[in-house]
């Protein structure tokens, strides 16, 4: 073969570029592990994980793991991974809510409604997050009143400046049955409605799947709290000297970044609803209503599953966000992931790579997890074309 | 339209029928509740003359706060002497940008290119001096004019960064569509906050000794890798939208790669993915508020150290009013723009 035209292969020439660019990115990956280990000699870092099982003595306000200072570095981390997801979970849930009564409130037919929706979602969605993390942070809760005046809410909870007081079981062992109960009850609707499908496949009948699907979600799940909360011993917070005594203490820095992600996600939540909402053709529901479906039947059997179709892509795209701009509650000390782990013990160790891979980690954890799940369930429900 | 037809249009449309008119008084409620004491306290029972604290009325908000503190909000604590170089800084771009936007369509691309090559140096230059202007740290730098540089200045890395991926993604080399989905997919699924930490410690650790790096900068270069990716998915949809003939005939033409991409694909593809683009400059523009966490002041930054001042203790209101009134106008103007565009594209 002669060289000219072994030069002139395309695929010699996609080969010699791939292998070039290859060699590019190590050569720069060993400039730069090679300073990172001179510039560490120099600075006396020993690198490795060993620091994970030192005693931390960082204190932290707003513990779930039952984590003291005299644990190790390990622990503390876990203690802002349950932090971070917790603010996580919640915002989600609340935002999800709100976000969907806005966006439906936008595609109201009532001109005033619909107006004031938009006025809010273009408001919420062209200022930083980091705005509404110090807003609510030293400009709601810090104006709050001071414990002796707190604001009681039935009694059993107080809001003040310095977080909300909530009460605590005794005991979580009522509660651990109610779980329990909550759990059988929707399994038990899950294979209710899987045998329905069944059935309507093979008979065509509808069962009764709405007053089932009340009881099973909501009805029996109500009663086990219900139940649990009443025949458990509530240690209800009381007003001792300048403080509140017992129950369990939210910081307010959760308060803050909860109340800030809620109100900024629910604004970018509403407009994916709007448009997976307007994205079903007006046909669609014309056809249905010409076929003799009735209005709540068209919503649930025509329109919705093509809405959520087109909301589910954009909407795990959103839960990431909150997931990622949990982070921001370090402007505020919240003690999430970012703030305890990559903030104080890396201060207090000066592993910064270690620290710093393991931070990053979590949220690629979590995010692909998330991702995965997501392209499951979009699979499951997406278009079947023949 | 007369007046009476307009309104009985506006009686239809808010007590057309019973209940539209129960929810209209319902909403009518809560606006007055909001926004009555809301005036009061911004407009009616506000301060708008004097020089200190004393001046202030309490109750109201105290507007004499913004203007004695103007100054520091748009350019931090640059030095007064020297903040007219921020103000040439700033006509010179706005009249460099406007001057391709107004020259006649041959010369818009060379006049384009050649202010991208004479503009951000010169900005550089004018803000942190040498060459016979005083030297001013990137300390000093601060407020909206530390804002809209990081914006800027991270643009000018993300977007060049971002338009390589995007195309490295839709390659045919397995390799480098690798090598762009692992880099697309790690920048997008980290906090940037996470980012801009990592930017500051790791930078100079990764360095060799000697090289000392800008806080500053490491703030933007950090900035810049982060909304690399997302730009890089901007422009993906704008590549995806471009119908596959476009590269196939230019290849048939007998251009190769790079000629097809960047005369053929890249023209096209990016006036698609504008809006998308101008999204993510939007995104990036309230992200910039994280450099907060590095102790850099931009505009939201100065606004937070404000309330620190002795002098003037309790202004948390005015200054975030302030600060979040400049970010809602200038996010919200760019938002309509990319929304325009989206529209003309359409038609």
């Amino acid at each position: 073969m002669n060289v000219l035209s072994f030069i002139n292969d395309k695929r010699v020439r996609d080969w010699f570029y791939q292998i070039a660019l290859i060699l590019l990115l190590v050569g720069l990956t060993v400039f730069f592990v090679r300073n990172a280990s001179e510039n560490m000699v120099k600075a006396g870092i020993a690198s490795g994980f060993d620091f994970l099982w030192r005693t931390s003595g960082i204190e932290v306000p707003f513990v779930l793991t039952g984590y003291t200072q005299s644990d190790d570095i390990f622990a503390l981390f876990w203690v802002g991974v349950a932090n971070t997801m917790l603010v996580t979970v919640i915002a989600i849930v609340l935002a999800t809510l709100l976000g969907f009564a806005i966006g439906i409130a936008r595609l109201s037919s009532h001109w005033l409604l619909s107006t004031i929706a938009g006025a809010y979602i273009e408001f919420v969605r062209n200022i930083p997050l980091l705005f509404f993390v110090l807003f609510w942070y030293f400009g709601v809760i810090a104006a709050l009143p001071q414990p002796r005046q707190s604001i009681g809410l039935f009694g059993v909870a107080f809001l003040n400046n310095r977080g909300i007081t909530i009460p605590l079981p005794d005991a979580p062992g009522n509660f651990r049955w109610a779980a329990l109960a909550i759990l059988v009850s929707w399994v038990c609707y899950w294979l209710a409605s899987a045998w329905a499908r069944k059935r309507k496949e093979r008979t065509g009948q509808d069962a009764p799947l709405l007053v089932i699907g009340v009881g099973l979600i909501l009805v029996v799940p109500a009663l086990a709290i219900a139940w649990a909360s009443l025949a458990t011993r509530w240690d209800i917070p009381v007003l001792r000297g300048f403080n509140y005594r017992g129950g369990f203490v939210v910081i307010p820095e959760f308060v803050a970044l909860l109340a800030a992600l809620v109100t900024y996600t629910a604004g970018f939540i509403a407009e994916i609803v709007r448009g997976g909402i307007e994205s079903v053709a007006k046909g669609q529901s014309e056809a249905a209503s010409a076929l003799g479906l009735r209005p709540g039947r068209i919503l649930s059997l025509v329109v919705i599953p093509q809405a959520l179709r087109v909301m589910t892509p954009p909407l795990t795209n959103q839960y990431l966000n909150v997931l990622k701009n949990s982070s921001f509650g370090a402007a505020i000390a919240y003690p999430d992931v970012v703030s305890l782990f990559m903030g104080s013990a890396l201060n207090n160790t000066g592993q910064a790579i270690e620290i710093i891979a393991m931070t990053l980690a979590v949220y690629l954890v979590i995010g692909l997890a998330v991702s995965a799940l997501m392209n499951w369930y979009n699979a499951r429900i997406a278009l079947v074309t023949r | 339209m007369n007046r009476s037809s307009s309104l009985s249009l506006w009686r239809e449309r808010l007590f057309g029928t019973p209940f539209t008119g129960f929810v209209s008084v319902v909403l009518f409620v809560l606006i007055a509740w909001i926004a009555i004491p809301l005036i009061r306290w911004a407009v009616i029972d506000a301060t708008w003359v004097g020089s200190t604290r004393a001046d202030c009325v309490p109750g109201g908000a105290c507007w004499v706060f913004i203007r004695a503190r103007f100054g520091q909000f748009m350019y931090g604590l640059y030095p007064v002497d020297q903040r007219w170089r921020v103000d040439i800084a700033g006509i010179a771009f706005v009249l460099g940008i406007a001057s391709v936007i107004l020259a006649p369509q041959r010369l818009k691309l060379k006049l384009g290119l050649v202010m991208l090559v004479i503009l951000p140096p010169l900005g550089i230059w004018l803000l942190s001096g040498g060459f016979g202007l005083r030297y001013v740290e990137t300390r000093e730098w601060g407020g909206l004019t530390l804002t809209l540089f990081i914006s800027i200045y991270s643009s000018l890395i993300a977007i060049p960064l971002g338009i390589l991926f995007a195309l490295g993604r839709q390659s045919e080399l397995r390799i480098i569509r690798l090598i762009s989905v692992i880099f697309i997919e790690f920048w997008r699924g980290v906090p940037i906050i996470a980012v801009i930490f990592l930017a500051s410690l790791l930078l100079p650790l990764i360095l060799p000794g000697g090289i000392g790096i800008d806080r500053l900068a490491r703030a933007v270069i950090g900035l810049g890798f982060v909304i690399a990716a997302y730009m890089a998915e901007a422009v993906r949809g704008g590549l995806q939208a471009l119908p596959r003939g476009q590269r196939e005939a230019a290849t048939a033409l007998g251009l190769n790669y790079w000629k097809a991409t960047g005369l053929i694909v890249l023209p096209q593809a990016l006036r698609i993915s504008l809006p998308a683009m101008t999204n993510e400059f939007i995104a990036l523009i309230k992200n910039t508020t994280l450099v907060l966490v590095v102790s850099i002041l931009d505009l939201l930054g100065i606004a937070q150290a404000s309330l620190a001042d002795p002098n003037w203790v309790g202004m948390n209101m005015e200054a975030y009013a302030f600060s979040g009134a400049i970010y809602w106008l200038i996010c919200f103007a760019l938002s309509r723009w990319s929304r325009s565009l989206e529209k003309r594209r359409r038609l």
